[in-house]
């Protein structure tokens, strides 16, 4: 049964693909028969991922191959479902919303080829998260890279777009590198490429081995989930690549990297680990989350703006698994299960309104054609529903109540306090530092999408292109309206997702803990003791709903019905226009300030005066920028470091044809003397 | 949940509104004795209210819908946030729905909105107090949630009716001294920073050096005004029972019976009142701070509550 | 109602401690000299009750003439010296530091995690009566030797030097309660006379180079 609904899920990518270079220059016959196909396979991916979350055990599916090492196996254990499910619910949005955003595209790119590429995409990452073999998860894996930059390059007459794409390129390859070095290690303790055999071999491995595996996991994954300091290709691919693509791979492809993670460390390395893992990978989820929402603060490109976002929530994510391997390393599997389910938790929730958001700036960028927060403005007035989807998507990345975002970011927490047990003094201390950081990065979070928001959607418009923005087409809106919906039922149902979540975390903790986080019948949501702390988002939404009620109700008694004038801001004597009003930069200048020690701003203020008086001034240039630390102090020495290296290398370039055979023969000679 | 704890609930909204009035009123008052002014009556924010909620309002013809709705979601989530803290009977009836982190984003939602609508009419005015209090916000939130947390561990529970109860009734703990005293000096300093109190803002100007708050919510008038103002006044409670409850809860009902109820609503007025007349004379003792000295008030209220987890985390476990 | 779970004598000693903890973080955030300066004299009062508290549950008689002598020199004697010496020479702010007052507060914080975390094993022996005072004890000396490190005018420099003097004397106290009366003597003569040196110093540092400011100093070295 189920083979067969993956082979129709299959069947469904593969028209998406192919079918649409039936129709030569028939551009819309493309874009609704390419992302129609993509919806429906998401649509069937869900159930897959549901049927792969609540079977008992694994999925497998087999088919050899000639190749040797390398067989088409999959396997669909609940791990691999939860993600095959988050990916699906994603990408059936994105395409219904897709197939709005194409149309920009008509007559400027193939829709054929962005429908083949698209579709790819999204197979290769459903096969990323099932494949049971390395050989095949390499290929798969390089696969997703390969689309997702040409998909990043899909408008590459821009110089930038190009500089993005390569960028990207040499970013994901780095990672690559590392995963393929991680497999290799296991390849050779094995002898087998089957993950099969990867996973019964986790504690024969030797400790140095196992600790050396853990590293290049984390730099081979890190670098496509962009933990910092491997963050730096996102702010820049993101943001080139068409907004629907940016949904996809801010929302859904870095998650791969979760998931190689967790499969990594969790399945294959499993049993006891040092505590210190649990701690690197909290830390680098620490300084990520806080970085990433720091240099987003700065950032007024608004699919930039997103893309730090995405760093940020990558930390917020690793620091609930951080915590979980902590937890895991000390045999509380309780906490450790609790620590897992707040991270997957968190996955789930980002893909949604991640994707929703960038769907958001889509629209934007489809309505005014420019990605720069200055020029927006007043758009809400413009395109309500964009907007109030957008500001489901603030509200649940700035994790408020009762939202979707606000539900995960609490179960980090809890995982972070409840520390108190571990017998390590020093995680005793680091613990509660981090969930300092992360109070800190939540606060944070919010303000950067009050100015989001705030900036773009609320009171004048900037320019030109703001004022004559007009709401986008219905497929667009739907899209952003499915997955604005499921921010609020992620965030009111727990008592379903939870239950879920640990089919995940079970097998890797060995203990289930569905049974012991909820109270009241499944309204509340306890973990571990409701002792502690509890928490019910639903009891929470309908409280608010009521006084919001009451709120109307005293106004309406104490006041009467009244009329409403509506009259124009006051502007001190002047009409207000929108060069009176709060600007993206001005919003972010005092938090600049207050973390100058971060950002290291340099402002460059020019004045050119009068002739006649040195108090008035005739124009004023003024310009910001802070320092990119992570390029000018780690990238920048490291390219340097191989330019110089292939400078030198350049004497062996003679340009004669005899030298190149020569190095050949010499080639030659030399391997065969070694293999003698 | 049973009947009793609907009446509860009601009662607890109709303490929250009808006294929040009044502490503002005795801030105001206890000021203008202060600096030999004669001074409204301490009742005269109720006053002032009623007519606020009589008057036609203005909207900005700039605006859209977030600024109306936005007094409606800040009552509403300020209230709601009310409801989660113990004022006179602890443990309270919707102790389960959330603990210190629910009550922190759910009054962080009511600030998230009002920073939306200052930016909203398009004012420079609006968009400067929005600014300043992103930049407030950020600082004061996380101290806030360590603050509670540091007093949460000793109590076994983040559950801020539980901690209050547990406390009350003396069981197994007491207040642990110096963890405890940080925390409290940190509560301190961010109840200032979250009402907009001086030395952080300046709640009886209009100068726009200096105002935060008030110039987030210029562009209100009539019965939104009125119903912000509500809130402000309610959020303020919030903190001064926290102040409270949390750090001396001595005297609150831990049961249902008609005297213990009697005596906790009298103890609850005379702590908060007590402590109203404290930041009274506070505010008449300090000047306001400049916005980038704030930052060292608010970096010193983090330490310390950072301090106070960490003294626990390592000296009492 | 029942009785205190833990000792009160150990509850109240505990509170001081943490109260003279708290003047420490104030001093690093204040920026006005003679506001340095009394918060200075309240840490010294805190010291004293803190010693006559041990006193009173030790039943060692000395530590309460410490006490009176705590009282005498560091809150009313050399207070009023230095707030003589900061009216004379008219420096009422601190206006550059070496180190900003957030990054210092977060330094100081670390200092008191670094203090916590090396007296940890100690504390956790619990035959104390006062558990926490040697902890904070450590944070105040590491906090005075932050402050003279990290503030350029010689008076801080000074109530930096004495709140070293505060830790160490809170140190003595809760975990030996009390050293031998002698020694107690002639640190408090040491304390009072290094007072009154530091306050001519000042003065001779104001008039060779018209400031108190102690990196004018560096025109020494030349």
């Amino acid at each position: 049964m189920t083979i067969f609904l993956f082979l129709a899920l299959l069947l469904a990518y593969a028209c998406g693909m192919l079918l649409p270079l039936c129709f030569p220059s028939r551009p819309h016959i493309q874009n609704v028969i390419a992302h129609g196909s993509a919806a429906v396979a998401g649509g069937l991916g869900i159930v897959l991922g549901l049927i792969g979350l609540l079977a008992p055990e694994p999925l497998l599916w087999f088919l050899p191959s000639s190749i040797p090492l390398l067989t088409f196996s999959l396997r669909l254990d609940s791990l691999s479902a939860f993600f095959v499910l988050t990916i699906s619910l994603v990408g059936l949005a994105v395409s219904v919303f897709a197939s709005g955003y194409v149309r920009e595209f008509y007559g400027r790119i193939p829709v054929s080829l962005l429908g083949f590429l698209y579709n790819g995409f999204l197979l290769s990452m459903l096969l990323v998260v099932t494949a049971d073999n390395a050989f095949f998860f390499l290929i798969v894996w390089e696969l997703m890279s390969l689309l997702s930059y040409f998909l990043v390059v899909s408008e590459h007459e821009k110089p930038d777009v190009r500089f993005a794409g390569l960028f990207y390129l040499i970013m994901t390859h780095v990672g690559t590198a590392f995963i393929l070095v991680t497999f290799l290690m296991f390849y050779q303790e094995t002898g087998s490429f089957a993950f099969e055999a990867f996973r019964s071999a986790d504690q024969s491995l030797p400790e140095g081995l196992r600790a050396l595996v853990f590293w290049t996991a984390l730099i081979g994954f890190g670098a496509k989930a962009g933990i910092v300091p491997l963050h730096v290709w996102l702010p820049y691919a993101h943001p080139a690549a068409p907004s629907h693509v940016s949904a996809l791979m801010s929302g859904v492809m870095i998650k791969t990297a979760i998931y190689g993670l967790l499969r990594v460390y969790f399945d294959f390395l499993g049993g006891p680990f040092p505590w210190w893992w649990g701690f690197v990978v909290l830390l680098v989820g620490t300084v990520s989350a806080l970085l990433g929402v720091m240099y987003a603060l700065m950032e007024h490109d608004l699919k930039s703006l997103l893309a730090f976002h995405s760093v940020e929530n990558i930390g917020i994510i690793l620091m609930g698994i951080g915590t979980g391997m902590v937890f895991y390393a000390y045999d509380m599997p309780h906490l450790a299960a609790l620590g897992i389910i707040a991270g997957l938790y968190h996955t789930i929730n980002h893909a949604v309104f991640k994707a929703l958001l960038f769907m958001g700036a889509g629209s934007l960028l489809y309505a005014t054609h420019t990605r720069n927060m200055e020029e927006y403005g007043g758009l809400l007035r413009r395109m309500p529903w964009t907007g109030l989807f957008f500001l489901i998507g603030a509200v649940s990345i700035s994790a408020l109540p009762p939202t979707n975002g606000f539900v995960s970011e609490w179960l980090v927490f809890q995982g972070l306090f409840l520390s108190l047990e571990l017998p390590s003094l020093f995680l005793k201390l680091m613990l509660p530092i981090a969930a300092a950081l992360l109070a800190l990065t939540g606060a944070l979070a919010l303000a950067c999408f009050v100015k989001a928001f705030g900036i773009s959607f609320l009171a004048l418009p900037r320019s030109s292109h703001a004022r004559k923005a007009q709401e986008v087409p219905i497929p667009m809106r739907v899209g952003m309206g499915f997955l604005a919906g499921l921010c609020l039922v992620l965030g009111l149902g727990p008592a379903v997702v939870v239950p879920l979540l640990d089919r995940v975390s079970e097998p890797f903790v060995g203990i289930s803990i569905a049974g012991r986080v909820f109270e009241m019948g499944g309204w509340t949501l306890a973990p571990v003791s409701g002792e502690f702390s509890s928490l019910s988002t639903p009891v929470l939404a309908i409280v608010l709903v009521g006084l919001t009620g009451l709120g109307w109700g005293l106004a309406y008694v104490l006041g009467g019905k009244g009329k409403t004038r509506f009259y124009k801001t006051w502007g001190c004597g002047l009409n207000v226009t929108a060069r009176m009003e709060y600007t993206a930069t001005g919003f972010v200048q005092p938090i600049k300030r207050v973390f100058s020690t971060i950002y290291q701003p340099t402002v460059k203020l020019e004045t050119e005066f009068l002739e006649e008086s040195h108090y008035f001034a005739k124009r004023r240039h003024f310009e910001f920028s802070i320092e990119p630390i992570f390029l000018e102090y780690l990238y920048h020495p490291i390219l340097k470091f191989f330019s110089t290296l292939a400078d030198r290398s350049r004497v062996i370039q003679g340009g004669n044809l005899s030298l190149y055979l020569a190095y050949i023969f010499v080639t030659l000679v030399f391997l065969l003397v070694i293999m003698g | 949940m049973r009947a009793i704890d609907f009446l509860l609930i009601i009662l607890q909204i109709f303490l929250v509104l009808g006294l929040s009035p009044l502490i503002v009123g005795v801030i105001r008052r206890v000021k203008a004795h202060l600096q030999c002014r004669h001074g409204a009556t301490v009742l005269q924010p109720y006053s002032d209210l009623a007519k606020l909620f009589r008057k036609e309002p203005v909207i900005s013809t700039t605006a859209s819908w977030i600024f109306p709705a936005t007094p409606y979601i800040l009552f509403s989530s300020t209230l709601a946030a009310s409801l989660l803290v113990p004022t006179i009977i602890a443990p309270m009836p919707l102790n389960f729905a959330g603990n210190i982190i629910a009550l922190v984003y759910l009054l962080a939602l009511g600030t998230f909105f009002l920073m939306l609508a200052g930016l909203d009419a398009g004012s420079a005015f609006g968009g400067m107090g929005s600014s300043r209090e992103a930049i407030v916000a950020s600082l004061t939130e996380p101290a806030l949630i360590l603050s509670l947390f540091a007093v949460a561990l000793t109590a076994g529970s983040a559950n801020i009716s539980a901690i209050v109860y547990k406390t009350a009734i003396l069981q197994g703990i007491v207040l642990d001294p110096p963890p405890h005293l940080m925390a409290l000096v940190a509560l301190f300093i961010i109840t200032l920073a979250e009402t907009g109190r001086v030395p952080v803002d300046n709640p009886a100007t209009h100068l726009e050096l200096t105002m935060i708050h008030e110039a987030m919510i210029l562009e209100y008038s009539g019965r939104y005004l009125a119903l912000v103002e509500w809130a402000a006044g309610m959020k303020l409670m919030i903190f001064l029972s926290l102040l409270a409850n949390i750090f001396a809860p001595w005297g609150i009902a831990t049961t249902l019976s008609p005297s213990a109820l009697g005596l906790g609503l009298l103890v609850f007025v005379g702590k908060v009142v007590g402590l109203a007349v404290v930041i009274g004379v506070f505010e008449c003792m300090f000047a306001k701070l400049r916005l980038f000295r704030v930052t060292e008030l608010l970096g010193a209220a983090f330490v310390l509550s950072l301090l106070a987890l960490v003294f626990f985390y390592i000296l009492r476990v | 109602m029942p009785t205190l779970p833990i000792n009160i004598g150990s509850y109240l000693v505990n509170l001081c401690s943490a109260l003279l903890l708290l003047t420490c973080f104030a001093i690093v955030a204040q920026r006005r000299l003679m506001a340095c300066v009394d918060l200075f004299a309240l840490q010294s009062v805190f010291l004293a009750v803190t010693a006559t508290l041990v006193a009173y549950l030790t039943g060692i008689h000395h530590i309460y003439l410490a006490a009176v002598l705590t009282i005498a020199i560091k809150a009313i004697i050399l207070p009023r010296i230095l707030k003589k010496i900061v009216r004379q020479l008219n420096v009422q702010r601190e206006v550059s530091m070496y180190v900003n007052i957030p990054t210092g507060l977060l330094i100081c914080g670390g200092l008191v995690i670094l203090a916590f975390f090396i007296t940890q094993p100690i504390v956790h022996l619990g035959f104390l009566l006062t558990q926490d005072s040697l902890a904070i004890a450590l944070a105040i000396v590491l906090i005075g030797f932050f402050i003279m490190v990290s503030r350029l005018k010689a008076v801080t420099q000074v109530i930096g030097f004495l709140m070293i003097e505060n830790g160490l004397f809170l140190a003595a106290t809760a975990a030996a309660y009390g050293m031998p009366l002698i020694v107690e003597l002639g640190i408090f003569f040491d304390v009072l006379v290094a007072g009154l040196i530091v306050g001519i110093y000042t003065h001779q540092i104001q008039e060779a180079f018209g400031s108190v400011d102690t990196s004018r100093m560096k025109a020494l070295k030349e």
